[in-house]
């Protein structure tokens, strides 16, 4: 589905920010992307949809190479939510702002309707309708980002750092909207430092630092190396730290605190 | 707007042209554009132009200054070719073109060489009122970061199908609004932001704030001065009254 | 430099305030005490009114925004709504969420000299304080930089420094990780326990993620619609059962933690880290 084979990439000023990265992302998979700041994350989701084009390598999406095509056309089946809302919103009403993607994409107007009042309805923006977008709260304005994508209906979403600047609920919200993208059979690919609110979906992890691929498998196995991450900055989640003091067994899968709960008490031997 | 950013922002240099005290090199590059409008023929023009991208080697800058020259020869032709239309005399039109170049190269050899807190400084001597000049150095503070914003703007709307390099020319000014209105929506944002940082650090509580840094000029910065002064009138003189008197 | 009399630097009494074109009240009767050198935690759900809280405490409500205002907030004991800004802004320093949209200059130096310039305090003495706090803030090697050319993180301690050098006995800080990556928001916590320590300055510190703060924070203040409705140490309030149902991030570990001591598996206790859960429960850590 998108493959990177040996791309590396050196931004204007020579500074490289990928180098020699090969990746496969099968269709249907959830893919969480973690590491530090400056690690490479947002230039490698920038390669997907041609935003960036590799200094060597090469990147394809369904196997047709980024470099000839449009990011336009690329964008029809990978939708990119980029971490700040404000970078975007511009329309007039938010109907308008769900429309002027799909009109884009040459979408009719009748079913630019129909997909503007079914995003609307999805994310309970509806009563935002003829409102101007730029007045709605940093979290209302992220939930319309994300309707805006989906209304198109992409195979691939791809969502930049989702989690800055909210609170827990919205957290949770969000976790449900991917498990639900993922039931749809889309591919889901999180950029993130926050990895434990995925924790309910059990991606695959993919660490990068320095432009590199450090590490790649697994959530429940992958944070379990503090080695690797140590080295990545990526703060294992809570649980896991609690799991590995607990000595468990690898193959279990860990998922919430009930759980944890259990484990504390089977570990002393209740 | 890379012909903006390469010509126009500064950047750090360490030759001794950038160490000079800005109203020197404020000096220069006014004398150079005075110059660049009194030469009346076309090899004069070139002698002078010739005599700015020496300079602008001496400063190690000559690259960026030439590139923002062979940018800036795109507007020149249009000026050309407007004035031939209008005075159908062709040795002033290519004039008029070869000197929009000149005074593009002096004035951006300023800007190129000067900090802004330079800036801000040589604005201070002329006495202007610091809300002017502290606006001013806020405003080309943020510019690289406005330049960042426009790039992840463009990079959202491409994402969402927006072809920016598509379509006739009204076509091309009607994509830019999806651009433009964040960008503006976020400078209005950035500025409220801003000056409730300013409040928060006391900003006009004093009617003379005091200068962490202090300027002085040495008698090397006089000296060039002298010098460019000097040279400016010779140069001057010579345009005026031994070239015509030879060439005619 | 630890002041000798535990006096109360923040005084927050029967405060509210609306305004001008809200029909709400955005802070409702709220009241709040902070002695000297404590470090407070202010949570809650967006929207909350923590944001307003914070500007009523540093002076730009009423000064800068005006609006319907009841009650008295007093910093180190003079009136907020009494005093100018000028007086304020040495009393309260105010770190704000955006790193990039709160330095002005094109230098580092230049920018933690920003208040003192405004402030008309003399060179010499501007140097050695603005000195001290590029020191305080491991920034000395930036000095000289442009602002462009720093990480977040980076900008985030450049901005601290230009509000320590003021010498305020009181730094608030509006949700100062939210754009920082994991590691780098533990090193800013971690740095304002260090200043705590070496200033005696007292922190009121708004944010979301409150895993990184519990262990240096010594009291966590919940808001809800404008009021306040949760106070006490993290551990009283993070154990007790009405965090969740505020939309407090309650950390993971703590609510396993909670289940653990509510079935008297293991007993009561301060709040653990997932190491010393781990031991606490029997298993012998990593």
């Amino acid at each position: 589905m998108i493959e990177f084979r040996e791309v590396s990439f050196v931004h204007q000023n020579g500074v490289k920010a990928l180098d020699g990265v090969s990746l496969r992302i099968e269709s249907g998979e959830t893919v969480a992307v973690v590491g530090e700041n400056g690690a490479g994350k947002t230039t490698l989701v920038k390669q997907v949809t041609g935003l960036l084009k590799p200094t060597s390598g090469s990147v394809l999406v369904d196997g047709e190479d980024t470099k000839s095509t449009s990011t336009a056309k690329l964008s029809r089946k990978v939708g990119v939510a980029f971490q700040n809302p404000d970078h975007q919103l511009f329309s007039e009403s938010v109907e308008e702002e769900m429309a002027f993607a799909l009109r884009n994409f040459g979408f009719a107007p009748a079913v630019v309707q129909q997909r503007v009042a079914w995003g609307l309805e999805l994310f309970g923006l509806e009563e935002y309708r003829k409102s101007s977008p730029l007045v709605l709260s940093g979290g209302e304005k992220k939930r319309l980002t994300l309707a805006c994508i989906l209304a198109w209906d992409p195979d691939v979403v791809i969502l930049d750092e989702p989690t800055v600047g909210q609170d827990s609920i919205q957290k949770e919200k969000l976790v449900g909207t991917i498990g639900m993208l993922r039931s749809a059979g889309k591919t889901v690919v999180v950029v993130s430092h926050d990895i434990e609110f995925l924790w309910p979906v059990q991606p695959r992890v993919v660490v990068m630092k320095s432009g590199r691929v450090v590490g790649d498998g697994p959530a429940r196995t992958l944070m379990l190396e503090r080695g690797l991450l140590e080295t990545a900055r990526v703060v294992q989640p809570q649980l896991v730290e609690l799991y590995q003091g607990l000595k468990r067994r690898p193959e279990e899968p860990f998922v919430d605190p009930l759980e944890a709960r259990r484990w504390v008490e089977e570990a002393a031997g209740r | 707007m890379m012909w903006l950013s390469g010509g126009f922002v500064f950047r750090r240099g360490t030759s001794a042209y950038h160490k000079l005290d800005p109203r020197v090199k404020l000096l220069i590059s006014a004398l150079m554009f005075v110059t660049t409008l009194l030469v009346r023929t076309i090899y004069e023009l070139a002698a002078v132009l010739a005599f700015f991208l020496v300079v602008a080697a001496i400063a190690t800058v000559l690259k960026r200054v030439a590139r923002t020259m062979v940018f800036t020869l795109m507007f020149s032709a249009f000026i050309f070719v407007v004035n031939v239309v209008f005075t159908r005399n062709v040795e002033t039109s290519v004039l008029y073109a070869v000197r929009f170049v000149a005074i593009v190269v002096s004035t951006s050899l300023f800007f190129i060489t000067t900090s802004p807190d330079e800036l801000e400084q040589v604005m201070k001597t002329f006495r202007l009122p610091r809300d002017v000049v502290f606006a001013f150095v806020t405003a080309v503070r943020f510019i690289p970061v406005m330049m960042l914003d426009t790039i992840q703007i463009m990079d959202a709307q491409k994402s969402r199908g927006l072809e920016l390099d598509k379509g006739n020319i009204f076509r091309r000014v009607r994509n830019m609004i999806p651009v433009l209105i964040p960008l503006v929506v976020n400078s209005v944002v950035r500025s409220g932001e801003l000056a409730e940082a300013m409040e928060s650090r006391a900003y006009g509580a004093v009617p003379k704030p005091t200068s962490l840094v202090e300027y002085h000029t040495s008698a090397r910065d006089k000296a060039v001065a002298v010098a460019a002064v000097v040279a400016f009138a010779l140069g001057a003189y010579s345009f005026y009254f031994i070239l015509p008197t030879q060439l005619l | 430099m630890r002041g000798g009399d535990m006096a109360d630097i923040l005084e927050i009494d029967g405060l509210s305030f609306r305004y001008p074109d809200s029909p709400k009240r955005a802070v409702e009767d709220f009241q709040l005490t902070v002695p000297e050198g404590e470090i407070v935690v202010l949570a809650g759900p967006s929207g909350c009114g923590k944001s307003t809280l914070l500007r009523a405490v540093n002076g730009l409500i009423p000064h800068m925004y005006g609006g319907d205002y009841s009650g008295d907030v007093k910093v180190g004991g003079a009136s907020v709504k009494e005093s100018g800004m000028r007086d304020l802004a040495q009393r309260v320093g105010f770190l704000f969420q955006n790193p990039e949209n709160q330095i002005f200059m094109f230098t580092v130096e230049r920018d933690v000299a920003f208040g003192l310039e405004n402030l008309g305090v003399s060179r010499g003495d501007m140097r050695e304080r603005v000195d001290e706090a590029m020191r305080l803030l491991g920034i000395t090697d930036l000095a000289l930089r442009a602002p462009h050319e720093l990480s977040d993180g980076q900008k985030q301690r450049v901005a601290l420094a230009g509000v320590l050098a003021m010498r305020p006995k009181l730094v608030i800080l509006d949700e100062p990780t939210s754009l920082l990556d994991p590691k780098t928001a533990a090193e800013l916590v971690g740095l304002v326990a260090r200043l705590r320590k070496e200033l005696g300055t007292t922190f009121v510190v708004v944010e979301h993620r409150l895993d990184l703060l519990v262990k240096v924070a010594d009291r966590l203040v919940v808001m809800s619609e404008g009021r306040k409705v949760l106070e006490g140490t993290p551990s009283e309030v993070l154990f007790g059962d009405k965090a969740e149902g505020y939309g407090v991030a309650v950390p993971a570990v703590t609510r396993v933690q909670k289940m653990l001591v509510r079935d008297g598996f293991i007993p009561r206790g301060g709040l653990l880290t997932p190491e010393e859960l781990a031991v606490a429960a029997g298993g012998q850590g990593p």
